[in-house]
């Protein structure tokens, strides 16, 4: 093995990942008077959160509309279609309104209503009293909203001088003999030194990984590095079968349109010019959830009702909504739709394809953010010194499918319960363990193994192959037949991975070693995913199973989780669904037929 | 003095020409810079030559592609591929702008990317940006205010007050603009640069913001601001339509009324 | 010398400096251009009358300090040497007072 140079680094808390989860996070943690890293693989503010576009959803009730956030957990459980944790989403939506006010008082530049209010628009599957009519709840910053929150909270944590490790890149958790994790290793890119943090708590707060499929609106950057190091520390990954297809990806280049342009009144129509969305979800219409929209979307076109030359897409038009209302509201995707597909849209329609766009599966937690695990019985069992949050933990508030704005929500109200969470349990400025050499020794070994990889494929050919294959087999609609298939596929693809070669050997920016190291964590979730949708009988959420056409809550109301051992095989169990609720302000929902 | 000419190890000298191996009708040749910081060499241009009709309309595709197709070791940002994150900027043609709005059918004959001017190259396209992220921490970027808002209250803005920070808080931190500005060059140490000044404005014209004077105050020197000498460089180059320099103005002219 | 951290005073300076030679330039011109004068005797009359001398003097103390205020900025723009700005910044203030001062006193010395 080679000599590196290890830096090591003490502090209270570590946490990884520089996204809206990862900032709040930090912030709270850092005002709280705890001695915080931020470990993070980019600039904070070039992280993925900055792309969210149509707002974080919240029962502020600035529009008029009576909401309330029992509404709001009403709509969150429905999308989830009974597969989210109602203990959790209750948290969730009752913090909703503290957490975004916050939010504002720190500075985020939301767009304001008449009366000098944050400016909430309607939003997919939002509705008020138990889904009578559309809601406005999403709170908005034109359409940039993830750029201003994220900004917002890095210019927080520069007024707490929050300390920031920038262009890192996490290799592994530091686990003990006793299965409690003790920090994480990482590779600092400006100089290609090892450093070795120490924490009570480590905080993952990665992101999703998105990049496994072809075409998706995720970042480069979303590779769900965190997830991997978790099945790698022999934890579990739960709920991977969920992925979630926004219906309004630009056709061809996969960039996002948000749903927010939807709710200031865009809509879609198939080759006949028809507003089909109407036939699927009289209610909602083009504001149905968005696995519901997606999967109309796709049938319009496998039923030959495409547009286009290939009638594979769809239309979304915008060009009946009066131009300064576009400027004033939508001003991000007016530049977006001009720059990658040339069409300008107070004239012409875009042309959308449902794309990837968000994993609700991950690292299970409880609504603290403490990652658990199911150790015989126990089913909650809380892993020592973990944390996970954002789109890489699994809470589960997102169940099967999530819905729009309650990602923005979930990062800001689960950083910060993290940071609570952290502030009790953390004794500041105590002494860490000693840990023995072999812990970093392993992990220095895997680095290795791909900084010195000479084979003959390159990271670039694998990677298109598991994201094709990927696309192909856990797609929008599933079958028995595809997804053993893809199954398959994957295994052998992954097989690939004992024959790359990289090409730079160098210590300093290496993005190359940085790809490969990526690549292998996409493909350890790739397995996972692929396997958790080919076990599950049924239709739920985003997984639409051909066979299964149906929701099967007897044998299927349950959390899936998958182990992936060294040797990629997998080990699956389940975990029950929390249906109870948090608090006794508010009745546990009882499943029923999901209807918009 | 200013150094007007680059040192000895500076010198770009030609590299590597990688033709095409198809029969490709629709190709474009990509010139570019190439330094690691991993050997003495001098620093180079090596040549790629790609076929249009198999990679994306941006010229971060061609980089992407020729990253996964012909040359793994080529190092650059990127990360969202839509504008937003600011990863990918650099000099394309002569411009500063982000490789990932930058078409290349906009791009007659060659394309010459380079990474951003007068910064220090960590390797390649890489610049090193810890110096301008200072600058941007140096002017408190954060609501300051000496009054708590009601709790559990947001705090009231008028439509017209918010329309004030419109095209100021969308800045992406790509700093195309501070690195486009020969005052940026010559004095980056000290002078703040568009991309700064204009986050220092973002918080000046915030109505929430109740700390105007001090920021004004701690703006107020020959070099942090008055290095800008209108040269209009910034908003030229803007890859996000943002105007800096009338930012900077901006700023000019609440000095004045200050005095 | 104009110290680092007040920036506003010098740049207003040089804007006034420079409205105020619009003028003062224009008329100087034209006077030179219109008014006829052909000799040495005609130039002496012209600048014995007390406005075309006080114009004359403006101009030349609005000039010597607009010259010295903008070489001031090209001096710290590009010469990084400590020492060596200082010396050019004093260089140049010493020289534009004294060639002002010089010059101001050449009228004053005519129309007396």
């Amino acid at each position: 093995m080679s000599e590196y140079e290890i830096v090591d680094h003490e502090h209270d808390v570590v946490v990884v990942g520089a996204g809206g989860a990862g900032l709040r996070a930090t912030l709270g943690m850092v005002s709280g008077g705890l001695k915080t890293a931020c470990i993070t693989k980019v600039f904070p503010t070039r992280s993925h959160t900055v792309a969210a576009q149509g707002g974080i959803g919240a029962a502020l009730n600035n529009m008029g509309e009576n909401d309330s956030w029992q509404f709001h957990m009403y709509d969150t459980v429905k999308g989830s279609d009974w597969l989210g944790d109602q203990d959790a989403i209750e948290y969730m939506c009752k913090e909703a309104i503290p957490s975004v006010t916050e939010l504002e008082n720190f500075g985020v530049p939301f767009s304001r209503t008449e009366d000098g209010e944050v400016y909430q628009r309607p939003f997919g599957g939002h509705t008020l009293d138990y889904g009578k009519k559309m809601a406005r709840r999403a709170c908005a910053a034109a359409d940039r909203t993830g750029h201003a929150i994220l900004h917002t909270l890095y210019q927080q944590c520069l007024k707490y001088q929050a300390e920031f490790f920038v262009e890192y890149i996490a290799l592994d958790l530091l686990m003990d003999d006793n299965g409690k994790c003790v920090g994480v290793l990482a590779l600092c890119m400006d100089d290609g030194k090892i450093h070795r943090f120490r924490g009570h708590q480590t905080v993952l707060a990665t992101g999703g990984y998105g990049r496994v499929y072809f075409s998706c609106t995720s970042a480069h950057t979303c590779t769900g590095d965190g997830n991997a190091m978790v099945l790698r520390a022999g934890l579990p990954l739960q709920d991977m079968e969920f992925v979630q297809f926004h219906p309004t990806g630009v056709y061809g280049a996969g960039v996002l349109i948000t749903e927010g342009s939807r709710g200031e009144g865009g809509y879609l129509t198939n080759s006949e010019g028809e507003r089909f969305m109407e036939r699927y979800a009289p209610t909602a219409k083009d504001l149905a959830s968005r696995d519901v929209v997606s999967r109309s979307m796709t049938i319009e076109i496998n039923e030959g009702r495409g547009v286009g030359p290939n009638k594979d897409h769809i239309f979304m038009h915008l060009e009946h909504i009066d131009p300064a209302t576009l400027q004033m509201r939508l001003p991000g995707i007016s530049e977006t739709a001009k720059i990658f597909c040339g069409v300008d849209v107070t004239k012409e329609p875009i042309p959308v394809l449902p794309t990837v766009h968000y994993n609700m599966g991950g690292i299970p937690t409880n609504y603290n953010g403490e990652v658990v695990t199911r150790k015989g019985n126990d089913q909650d069992a809380v892993v020592s010194g973990l944390m996970a949050i954002g789109e890489a933990a699994c809470v589960s508030v997102h169940g099967a499918n999530r819905l729009g704005t309650n990602s923005l929500l979930d990062i800001v109200v689960f950083g910060r319960a993290a940071a609570q969470r952290a502030l009790k349990t953390v004794e500041k400025g105590s002494a860490h363990a000693p840990l023995p050499k072999i812990v970093t020794d392993k992990i220095l070994a895997r680095l290795d193994k791909v900084r010195y990889s000479n084979g003959d494929v390159s990271v670039g050919e694998v990677r298109n192959l598991m994201q094709n294959a990927m696309q192909k087999h856990a797609a929008v609609f599933r079958s028995n037949t595809s997804m053993k298939e893809g199954v398959q596929k994957v295994d052998t693809i992954s097989k690939g991975m004992d024959n790359i070669g990289i090409k730079d050997r160098s210590m300093i920016f290496n993005t190359d070693l940085v790809e490969a190291l990526e690549l292998e964590n996409l493909m350890q979730q790739a397995i996972v995913t692929m396997k958790s949708a080919d076990q599950r009988k049924e239709s739920r959420g985003a997984h639409s199973h051909e066979d299964y056409p149906e929701r099967d809550d007897k044998n299927w109301m349950k959390h899936t989780i998958m182990w992936l051992n060294e040797k990629n095989k997998t080990k699956l169990d389940y975990r029950d669904v929390h249906l109870n609720t948090l608090t006794n302000e508010v009745a546990s929902i009882p499943p029923a037929a999901r209807v918009y | 003095m200013a150094e007007f000419a680059l040192p000895k190890h500076s010198k770009i000298v030609k590299g590597i020409d990688y033709p095409i191996k198809s029969e490709a009708e629709n190709t474009k040749k990509i010139n570019v810079y190439r330094w690691s910081p991993d050997d003495d060499q001098n620093p180079r241009i090596d040549s790629y030559t790609i076929d249009l009709d198999q990679c994306g309309p941006m010229v971060l595709d061609a980089l992407i592609k020729i990253k996964q197709e012909i040359d793994s070791s080529l190092t650059f940002r990127r990360s969202c591929r839509e504008g937003i994150c600011g990863s990918c900027s650099m000099n394309i043609d002569g411009t500063n702008t982000l490789a990932c709005l930058k078409s290349i059918d906009d791009v007659k004959g060659d394309i010459n990317i380079y990474p951003l001017p007068h910064m220090e190259v960590i390797k390649d396209l890489v610049p090193d940006l810890s110096k301008a992220y200072e600058q941007l921490t140096s002017i408190k970027p954060w609501l300051q205010s000496k009054s708590d808002p009601e709790k559990g209250k947001s705090r009231k803005q008028s439509p017209n007050e918010r329309e004030k920070i419109d095209g100021l808080w969308e800045c992406v931190l790509c700093f195309s603009c501070s690195t486009s500005c020969p005052s940026y060059w010559w004095n980056g140490d000290k002078y703040l640069g568009p991309a700064v000044l204009l986050q220092a404005y973002r918080w000046i014209a915030d109505s929430r913001d109740e700390n105007t004077e001090k920021r004004l105050e701690d703006l107020e020197d020959s070099f942090k601001l008055y290095r800008c000498h209108t040269i209009m460089n910034c908003t030229k180059t803007c890859p996000k339509g943002l105007n800096p320099a009338k930012a900077i103005g901006e700023i000019k002219k609440l000095q004045l009324e200050r005095k | 010398m104009q110290s680092k951290s007040h920036g506003v005073v010098h740049w207003k300076l040089q804007r006034i400096s420079a409205i105020a030679m619009i003028p003062l330039v224009i008329w100087f011109v034209s006077s030179l251009t219109f008014s006829l004068i052909n000799s040495y005797d005609q130039s002496i009359a012209w600048l014995q009358n007390p406005l075309n001398a006080t114009g004359l003097v403006l101009l030349f103390g609005t000039l010597y300090f607009h010259a010295a205020s903008g070489l001031q900025v090209v001096i710290e723009d590009y010469v990084h040497n400590e020492g060596l700005k200082i010396m050019s910044l004093i260089l140049i203030k010493s020289l534009s007072i004294l060639l002002g001062v010089l010059s101001i006193l050449c009228v004053l010395k005519i129309y007396l």
